[in-house]
């Protein structure tokens, strides 16, 4: 066995490329995840039944499922029924963020139950609605608590990314095969693509314990 | 000011109070007292709606809480709990200044003149800019006392504001609560506080087993109670 040296080093600024679409996906697919998840959470538990109904579906069908299963369903089911094309970026970000949203919306949702009920009466008490409560009371102290647990999400995310391969989007996992295509280089470049991944999801959980401390530290808890 | 009649609150099958007719009139102050498990507290709760009575009215200045317009009157009715309930994201002055800002949606400066006049009155107008859990418990429900106040409200209702001070601070809280009734403010008072009570209280009522079992002046109620359940819960706790 020999391990080439100089196709590392001469794939690597390709391997980047793919890197930081990886980046972007994650990244885009956070925002909408975290957004989807907010308002999931939220009305997992609010009073109005069919919402709650609905919210708990979602959750349930998004986690139920694999997400290779919802990227396909996205990018070679949806178009059956729209007649459209849709763009893999597209399907890349909605796919990830939607699925994303599920378990998102499940830590928001122990987030907000874990803060006191004591914070939602005094919040009322003042003549505020449940919706300003929520707003300005309840969801800020939760999200100080879901940190955590919202970084190892991410985590997850940006490693589950490499899934939209499949539809042939150019992210770190797929650069890695089209090299191993050309190269044979099959060794060197899994390993390569590995330490990619491993010094991104390391930079993320650094990150996330640094926000920890500094939130924890912001006002005493 | 607050009207209640034929109020009945069941949690489950567990009825916690039983038929309760009361009338509090402006600028009274009402202490309400008995044991644990009474009910004494899911009545103080009724007067708000944090609690929706299984059955019965509630009404307070006039307007007949319901589902629909509560947050109106809430407005008007301010509430001190026993665990304070301070926003911890927020400073001091943030925890007063929400409300009004938000629900009243009051001019900004004016508000934190009121917040902090607010503060000067209950003797902490030094520490507006702390955080609630830099703050002992003494000083956390005077803060909540303030909060409550800055929505200039009509009744204050307080649920065990003392219950779970440390005793030398229990003091502190009660005298800003004397001031409060001294001003003529309309409060309803849930505690433990005998002496509080006998002193700033118009009325005493005693709840026992959800219903009033006896009511009428401190002096009354403490001196020459009617009912043998209530001489037996005084003798306990005097």
């Amino acid at each position: 066995m020999q391990f080439n040296w100089d196709l590392v080093v001469n794939s690597f600024p390709l391997l980047l490329v793919g890197a930081g679409v990886t980046i972007k996906i994650t990244a885009m697919s956070v925002a909408l995840g975290v957004i989807i998840g907010l308002f999931v959470g939220i009305a997992r538990i609010c009073h109005f039944k069919p919402l709650r109904f609905v919210a708990a579906v979602y959750v349930d069908f998004f986690r139920g499922t694999p997400l290779l299963v919802q990227i396909f369903l996205v990018y070679f089911a949806l178009p059956v029924i729209t007649g459209q094309r849709i763009d893999p970026y597209v399907a890349a970000v909605g796919a990830c963020g939607i699925n994303s949203g599920a378990y998102v919306a499940e830590i928001f949702r122990a987030g907000i139950q874990s803060i006191d009920e004591g914070q939602m009466e005094a919040g009322r008490s003042l003549g505020m609605t449940w919706v300003q409560t929520m707003r300005y009371i309840i969801v800020p102290q939760a999200f100080k608590r879901v940190i955590p647990p919202l970084g190892n999400e991410f985590i997850a995310l940006l490693k589950d990314s490499s899934l939209v391969s499949v539809i042939g989007f150019e992210e770190l996992t797929r650069r890695g095969q089209l090299i191993i295509a050309k190269t044979y280089g099959s060794l060197e470049i899994w390993i390569s693509v590995a330490i990619v991944y491993l010094v991104m999801t390391l930079t993320i959980s650094r990150f996330v314990a640094y926000l920890e401390r500094r939130f924890a530290t912001d006002d005493q808890h | 000011m607050i009207n209640i009649e034929k109020l009945h609150k069941s949690f489950g099958s567990n009825e916690v109070l039983k038929g309760i007719d009361l009338d509090v009139k402006e600028k009274e102050v009402v202490a309400i007292i008995g044991p644990s498990g009474s009910g004494k507290s899911t009545l103080l709760r009724c007067m708000n709606y944090l609690e929706q009575p299984t059955s019965g009215m509630v009404s307070v200045d006039g307007i007949v809480l319901n589902e629909a317009d509560i947050n109106k009157v809430r407005e008007e009715v301010g509430m001190v709990f026993q665990r304070f309930n301070l926003f911890p994201h927020m400073t001091v002055l943030q925890n007063i200044m929400l409300a009004p800002l938000k629900v009243r949606h009051a001019d900004k400066a004016e508000t934190e003149q009121t917040a902090r006049q607010l503060l000067k009155r209950v003797g902490l107008a030094d520490k507006a800019d702390a955080w609630p859990n830099q703050l002992s418990g003494g000083q956390q429900q005077r803060v909540a006392i303030a909060r409550a106040l800055a929505m200039k409200p009509k009744v204050m209702l307080f649920d065990e504001p003392t219950s779970a001070l440390d005793p030398e601070m229990v003091g502190e809280v009660l005298d800003v609560m004397r001031q409060l009734a001294e001003s003529g403010m309309t409060m309803v008072v849930v505690t433990h506080e005998m002496g509080f009570a006998r002193e700033v209280a118009d009325r005493i009522l005693f709840v026992d087993q959800g219903v009033i079992l006896e009511q009428g002046t401190p002096e009354q109620v403490f001196d020459h109670p009617q009912q043998e359940r209530t001489q037996t819960f005084l003798s306990k706790v005097l």
